[in-house]
């Protein structure tokens, strides 16, 4: 019960946020809608039994990456600056083209359609209600099975932090 | 039938799906970059579906946790690349980003 009460707010939350994220005016709410959307794609961690990811994700994105975005978004003007590149791009193209694009989705569509139908059709397991930590199996599969990736990717963030520093900093006159 | 995989895709497919509307139809690179986000989050929300419904393990997650770093070393690097762009051109907008040489 409470699951589902948490995967229709959750649902909710993103699809609502990644609709305002698409509609709105300025950069700034579209960063502060771009945090609801991070949250409620959290809370569907959640009802699928990854409690794990879903506190990662709130840490790094909620904690790191919106609050990075609003970091440059001040860094690079604010808000009157920001608002000339948010106009959306006049429509190229005559309804030839449109119609042309809206068959190939379908027909794109229908085939992905067609692949995928076993998996619609035969997985409508619900989510189990009892709760079992995913903590303890993740960290054991990151240093076993996965180690590799786990070092590489330890690399990987050293080299953007220092390209980040290298690049981002200030002129020399 | 309302939490099985079919809804978690159908999310997953509107996010992505607004991902490549921002990406396209907005000129502002921190917006563009907050639309790769939501398609990240697009790809890691199918990952953890699959890992729970098809596989039934916790590869998927794993992969998802992978996604969240990357994810965010790119918006690390992306945003210097826009701050940098910005002491030098004094404009976000993409199409002002013409030069590789500054």
């Amino acid at each position: 019960m409470f699951v589902k009460f948490l995967f229709i707010a959750s649902s909710l939350l993103t699809i609502v946020s990644a609709l305002s994220m698409l509609m709105t005016k300025d950069i700034m709410h579209a960063c502060i809608f771009l945090l609801g959307a991070l949250m409620g794609v959290a809370g569907l961690f959640l009802t699928l039994g990854a409690d794990f990811l879903a506190a990662t994700q709130v840490m790094v994105y909620i904690g790191g990456v919106v609050v990075l975005m609003l970091f440059a978004v001040m860094l690079t003007g604010g808000n009157e600056l920001n608002k000339r590149g948010l106009n959306p791009v006049p429509l190229m193209g005559n309804k030839f083209t449109f119609a042309l694009g809206v068959f190939g989705a379908s027909m794109f569509f229908i085939v992905v359609y067609q692949l995928l139908y076993k998996i619609f059709h035969y997985f409508h397991l619900s989510v189990v209600d009892s709760y079992e930590s995913t903590v303890e199996k993740i960290g054991r599969l990151l240093l076993t099975d996965h180690i590799l990736a786990f070092e590489i990717s330890s690399v990987l963030l050293l080299g953007a932090l220092v390209g980040a520093a290298i690049i981002a900093r200030p002129k020399r006159n | 039938m309302m939490m099985g995989l079919t809804s978690y895709l159908l999310i997953s497919l509107f996010l992505m799906i607004c991902g490549i509307i921002i990406m396209i139809a907005r000129k502002n690179i921190i917006a563009i970059l907050l639309g790769i986000e939501l398609i990240l989050n697009a790809s890691a929300l199918n990952f953890v579906a699959y890992s729970k419904f098809v596989a039934k393990n916790f590869d998927g997650q794993i992969f998802t946790l992978f996604i969240i770093v990357v994810a965010a070393a790119e918006a690390a690097v992306g945003l210097a690349i826009t701050i940098r762009h910005f002491q030098i051109s004094e404009s976000i907008h993409i199409d002002d980003a013409t030069q590789l040489l500054a």
